[in-house]
């Protein structure tokens, strides 16, 4: 029974990274219609950033924090200005799946491609925030990294659900992804919202990485993965429904430990892949694989 | 020439898009209350002009609301300016309910508030629109197409306009939903609201409109021009 508890604790806590990293692919494909394949790429930049500039150049700890989390931002908004603006406000073209998939695609090839020349290969991680042993209750045991993380997940969802459940601007940002004629009718700025909530979770994915790092190190290729398990859980939920994809991460993440516990660890990259090919069958459309040439 | 009772002014109004041009110079004033028709057949450029004139597309020329520049490309300018379009089509948001979709046709007004503040805010418009009552919950898009039309109406009384322009607001709906959306056109205009209409039927424009007016060609009603565009058409078959 213990065994049964220790996995489950690390599977929720896997599980709510997936839902973090899920529900900020979800929230910004509802706004912009794009999926952000690079959002574990700037969670490994954040993990990286904070790795060098506390341990290597030892910079305090919070201020390495603040200026790699600014860094990220302001990457993430570059990107959207020179990028996605010229790709998407501009042209007046339909953009297929294949088009809009290449935007973030691109852009995790280049993170990880520029890591690689200036950080090199060395697994890393930040530095932990609450030091200390796995915390115990009887035969549960718990990291506080892990902890953190839950709480974290815990924070970010109640504020998207107020965000998106309770404020107009939370309506607005909706109403984007499913008519941008409609938006500008109203005098909704897609593109602002657009540009906004990929540096907000540009930035949450980085907060993320540096909080669950002592865990689980970071080295310049963790990016594609970590951005897998996001689009995987998102997918289940339409890739709009923020909640529904933090639950999907979470059933991702504890169906992994379990069978890691259980069976063996080897499996863990097969219950990716199964889901991912559970989301190829069962929900196509989400994926715009459902065409059927005629 | 300045009508000093227009609300709306549009001068020498030009849409291209690429080589091709769309509106050619298009000029026309609406007086306070007055309800226009815009008519002509498809395609010639109806839809461009009325988009021009609420800042949807790249334009040459200049809109003038009550005196004041509306910018070009800019349709958050011409909502300040109290200039709400309900498109052809509607353009609804379909995965939202029928409330949100009405609150956020006072976006510009209401952004920053919470969302049952900013519909408790428009929630009167909803009163000439008692159908939509059971609907307010359900998503847009899962409603008929007569029901979508009163949501897009609902949703651009709640930008509290001064100026509504309509495109085609009956096409591909059911007679008997076309006469609900004329009964709400004349019981505005009769409340004073600047109304420019889009139909390519006349006659059931003019059964609202003060009077008429035709794009053809890309060419706004000058009858010499349009007379020498259809002889030049006649000449060419």
């Amino acid at each position: 029974m213990s065994n049964f508890l220790n996995l489950l604790a690390a599977g929720v806590t896997a599980g709510a990274i997936y839902g973090v990293f899920a529900a900020c692919i979800a929230i910004w494909f509802r706004v912009s219609n794009v999926l952000n394949l690079a959002i574990g790429d700037f969670a490994m930049l954040g993990v990286l950033g904070v790795a060098e500039l506390s341990q290597v150049d030892h910079w305090n700890l919070a201020v390495s924090i603040l200026v790699d989390l600014v860094g990220v931002g302001l990457l993430a908004w570059l990107f959207d200005w020179l990028v996605l603006h010229f790709a998407l406000d501009r042209g007046q073209a339909d953009h297929g799946i294949v088009t809009v998939f290449f935007y973030t695609f691109a852009l995790s090839l280049g993170i990880e491609g520029v890591t690689l020349a200036v950080l090199g290969t060395d697994v890393r991680s930040a530095p932990a925030f609450w030091n200390g042993p796995a915390l115990e209750v009887a035969d549960f045991h718990v990291q506080r990294a892990g902890l953190l993380v839950i709480g974290l997940a815990i924070v970010v969802g109640i504020l998207l659900w107020t965000y998106l459940r309770t404020t107009v601007s939370g309506r607005a940002a909706s109403a984007c992804g499913e008519s941008v004629i409609g938006s500008r009718i109203v005098g909704i700025d897609a593109a602002r919202y657009r540009r906004w909530l990929f540096v907000a979770t540009a930035v949450l994915a980085a907060l993320f990485g540096i909080v669950e790092s002592p865990m689980n190190g970071f080295t310049y290729s963790s990016g594609p993965t970590i951005s897998l398990l996001g689009v995987v859980a998102a997918g289940f939920a339409a890739f709009r429904r923020p909640g529904r994809a933090v639950v999907i991460g979470l059933a991702l993440g504890i169906a992994e430990a379990l069978i890691g516990g259980y069976v063996s660890t080897s499996y863990n990259d097969v219950i990716l892949y199964a889901a991912l090919f559970a989301l190829i069958v069962f929900q196509p459309r989400v994926l715009g694989l459902s065409t059927v040439p005629t | 020439m300045v009508d000093g009772n227009a609300i709306v002014e549009a001068s020498e109004v030009s849409v291209r898009y690429g080589k091709f041009l769309a509106v050619e110079r298009a000029s026309l004033s609406l007086r306070r209350g007055e309800c226009v028709a815009l008519i002509g057949p498809n395609g010639h450029g109806k839809s461009s002009f009325v988009n021009a004139l609420c800042g949807l597309v790249a334009r040459r020329g200049e809109v003038r609301l009550d005196g004041a520049l509306v910018a070009a490309r800019d349709p958050k300018s011409a909502l300040r300016a109290g200039l709400v379009l309900v498109p052809e089509r509607r353009h609804l948001f379909p995965a939202l309910s029928v409330r949100d979709n009405v609150l956020l046709g006072g976006y510009a007004k209401n952004r920053r508030v919470r969302a049952d503040r900013a519909f408790a805010d428009v929630a009167e418009v909803m009163e000439v629109f008692p159908e939509l009552a059971p609907h307010l919950d359900r998503p847009a898009g899962a409603l008929s197409g007569g029901q979508q039309q009163m949501v897009a109406l609902a949703r651009a009384m709640a930008a509290r306009p001064r100026i509504v322009v309509l495109d085609e607001p009956c096409l591909g709906l059911a007679e008997a939903v076309s006469r609900r959306v004329y009964e709400w056109l004349t019981m505005m205009s009769r409340q004073e609201l600047t109304i420019l209409l889009v139909e390519e039927n006349p006659v059931q424009a003019l059964e609202v409109a003060d009077r008429a007016v035709e794009m053809y060609k890309g060419v706004l009603d000058d009858p010499e021009v349009v007379a020498a565009v259809q002889q030049a058409e006649v000449s060419a078959s």
